[in-house]
């Protein structure tokens, strides 16, 4: 309930900064007066019309999703399509509702000024949900399962980043010897984990003990938990692995190393 | 004499086959693996099984269903490994609050012991220590035993639990006699290493008591891993299918030891060493050295080497 009540506090005021986005790119171009040449209100009437499906483009990007960084290029990227996606259809808009175009400037104005307004708002936005997210009880308690160097990395970037995913227990198959890492209590083997799932857990990340994977998988499955795995755990460590499809069978890609644009192409 | 069963561990190597059930009542080969133990020792001996709370009512259920009236099943109220008083602390206990006085004949439920123990009785010396040997043949392996060292055929020199350099292939598996004497030794003992019930044969031998040693070449296991279930299976199965009340095995092939427990079904599949529990369902699948909890349904699926948890559904 609560992660969902963010959520719909994110977009609604993503809404509202879009359209005040436009506002201000009005007044930037026009004055800060109410133009009779160019009129406010078809104008902001238009940028409201547009605004939900220009919601709809940046949700498809998956910008709103528990396990995207905010800060990161490529969720920039994303932020900017869709803004431009958005700049398209209000002028798109405009010209149905009332057959004329206007200045090219101000749609200038508003692609950069929404583009910034809507990075910087979910910078804020994202920071203040994760906080509120792993305020107790967390919303989405996470277990790790195997103790390794990687999986005590992720631990500590989790908890660092404050990620909406906290870890709350961790267990290993073979046993280890720490009572926690970073904090997060290890609760013991594999013999355990009916009992940490049944606690509410909503997300198991596999680090480790490859042979368990199916049983792992397994009891996710049963509890309705999100499952993860860490591509070390299937020995690939390059750092640079996707899943793509062949036929609509999922695969791990590793690519050899070579020119970055021919990623769009292989 | 009284037997006394060790069945309180939580089995965590042979996790998810122990998950919701105690590694002494897997079943090896259709039978709960307790049970080869307990119908071997002789009738008017009473067996007391020492288990966790976890398994108290799997037990019960497995000792009503038995059937021997002398059969106890005695709880030691812990719910996690870390909560448990040791194996040695749990036979300790036992002794002083049942105030026994009487030879003991001590047991370790995961073991599957090949020989009769009519034979190791019979081969028991009046107020002398006894214990079931047998060689492993392997000096890497003997490290994870107590390995035992022999002078005169039968007379017990040194005991060494878990050596880092064993000295021979001889290992303690899991049986032996304490005659009432050594009791108090064992009581005292259990106070500062309730965990180590080898090292028990060491004190002894430490205070001057005899020990002398029955050895067998009958097949003997220690189900305390995945393989070595596997191992015990193909060993009690051979190269046959054991199909359980209600269980159906159609248009299906097998190689080596195969075991499909009660209501399940094989269906179009390719099975070799294979354990399934009851209720599953298996259709067009190649599965090798695999066990398979009860409630499992696959479909389609190659799997090696795989243990699946109960309720595993692949489809």
């Amino acid at each position: 309930m609560r992660y969902r009540l963010l959520l719909i506090g994110w977009l609604l005021t993503d809404l509202a900064v879009f359209i005040g986005s436009y506002a201000a790119a009005y007044f930037l171009r026009v004055g800060w007066i109410l133009s009779t040449d160019f009129p406010f209100e078809p104008y902001i009437t238009v940028v409201a019309i547009t605004s939900p499906l220009w919601l709809i483009v940046l949700i498809t990007t998956r910008t709103f999703a528990l396990t995207r960084s905010q800060s990161s290029f490529r969720n920039l990227a994303y932020i900017i399509y869709s803004s431009l996606v958005g700049t398209a259809l209000f002028a798109l808009g405009y010209y149905f509702l009332f057959g004329l175009f206007f200045s090219r400037m101000l749609l200038l104005y508003a692609l950069v000024i929404s583009t910034i307004a809507i990075w910087i708002w979910h910078l804020l936005y994202s920071k203040f949900q994760r906080m509120r997210l792993r305020a107790d009880p967390p919303v989405f308690p996470t277990v790790i399962v195997g103790v390794t160097r990687e999986s005590r990395e992720l631990i500590k970037k989790l908890n660092k980043g404050s990620n909406p995913l906290k870890p709350v227990a961790v267990l290993d198959g073979r046993g280890c010897k720490d009572t926690e890492i970073d904090g997060v209590p290890v609760r013991g083997k594999l013999n355990k984990l009916e009992d940490v799932l049944s606690e509410g857990v909503t997300h198991l990340i596999q680090c480790s003990d490859l042979e368990q994977s199916l049983n792992l998988l397994s009891a996710c499955r049963q509890n309705k938990i999100t499952y993860m795995l860490l591509p070390s755990v299937l020995g690939i460590v390059e750092r640079d692995e996707k899943v793509e499809s062949l036929e609509g069978q999922p695969v791990t890609m590793v690519g050899p190393k070579e020119n970055p644009l021919m990623w769009f192409f292989k | 004499m009284h037997a006394f069963i060790l069945a309180g561990g939580f089995a965590t190597r042979l996790w998810p086959l122990t998950e919701k059930r105690a590694k002494p009542l897997l079943p090896l080969a259709g039978i709960p693996l307790i049970e080869y133990l307990v119908r071997d020792i002789p009738e008017d001996v009473p067996v007391t099984i020492s288990t966790n709370a976890t398994f108290k009512e799997a037990f019960e259920d497995w000792a009503e269903g038995f059937g021997r009236s002398n059969v106890e099943i005695l709880i030691e109220d812990v719910k996690s490994d870390d909560q448990k008083l040791g194996a040695l602390g749990a036979t300790a206990q036992w002794i002083t609050d049942a105030q026994i006085d009487d030879d003991v004949l001590l047991l370790t439920g995961d073991n599957y012991c090949g020989f009769s123990f009519d034979a190791f009785l019979k081969a028991a010396t009046p107020d002398t220590t006894l214990i079931a040997v047998h060689d492993i043949g392997d000096l890497e392996k003997a490290k994870a035993f107590g390995t035992v060292i022999v002078e005169n055929a039968q007379r017990v020199s040194a005991f060494e639990e878990k050596p880092k350099s064993p000295k021979t292939t001889l290992v303690n598996t899991g049986c032996s006699l304490l005659p009432k004497s050594t009791l108090p030794f064992l009581v005292e003992y259990a106070k500062e290493h309730p965990d180590n019930v080898g090292g028990i044969f060491e004190e002894l031998l430490h205070k001057g008591k005899q020990i002398e040693c029955f050895r067998f070449t009958e097949p003997w296991f220690d189900i305390g891993s995945f393989d070595a279930y596997i191992e015990a299976t193909k060993e009690l199965v051979g190269g046959a299918v054991i199909t359980e009340e209600g269980a159906r095995f159609e248009r299906s092939k097998h190689n080596g030891s195969v075991v499909i427990g009660s209501q399940s079904q094989v269906i179009d599949s390719d099975l070799t060493d294979v354990v399934i529990f009851e209720n599953c369902v298996i259709e067009d699948c190649v599965l090798s050295n695999c066990v398979l909890d009860k409630g499992c349904k696959l479909k389609g699926i190659d799997l090696t080497g795989k243990m699946l948890r109960e309720g595993t559904i692949l489809t």
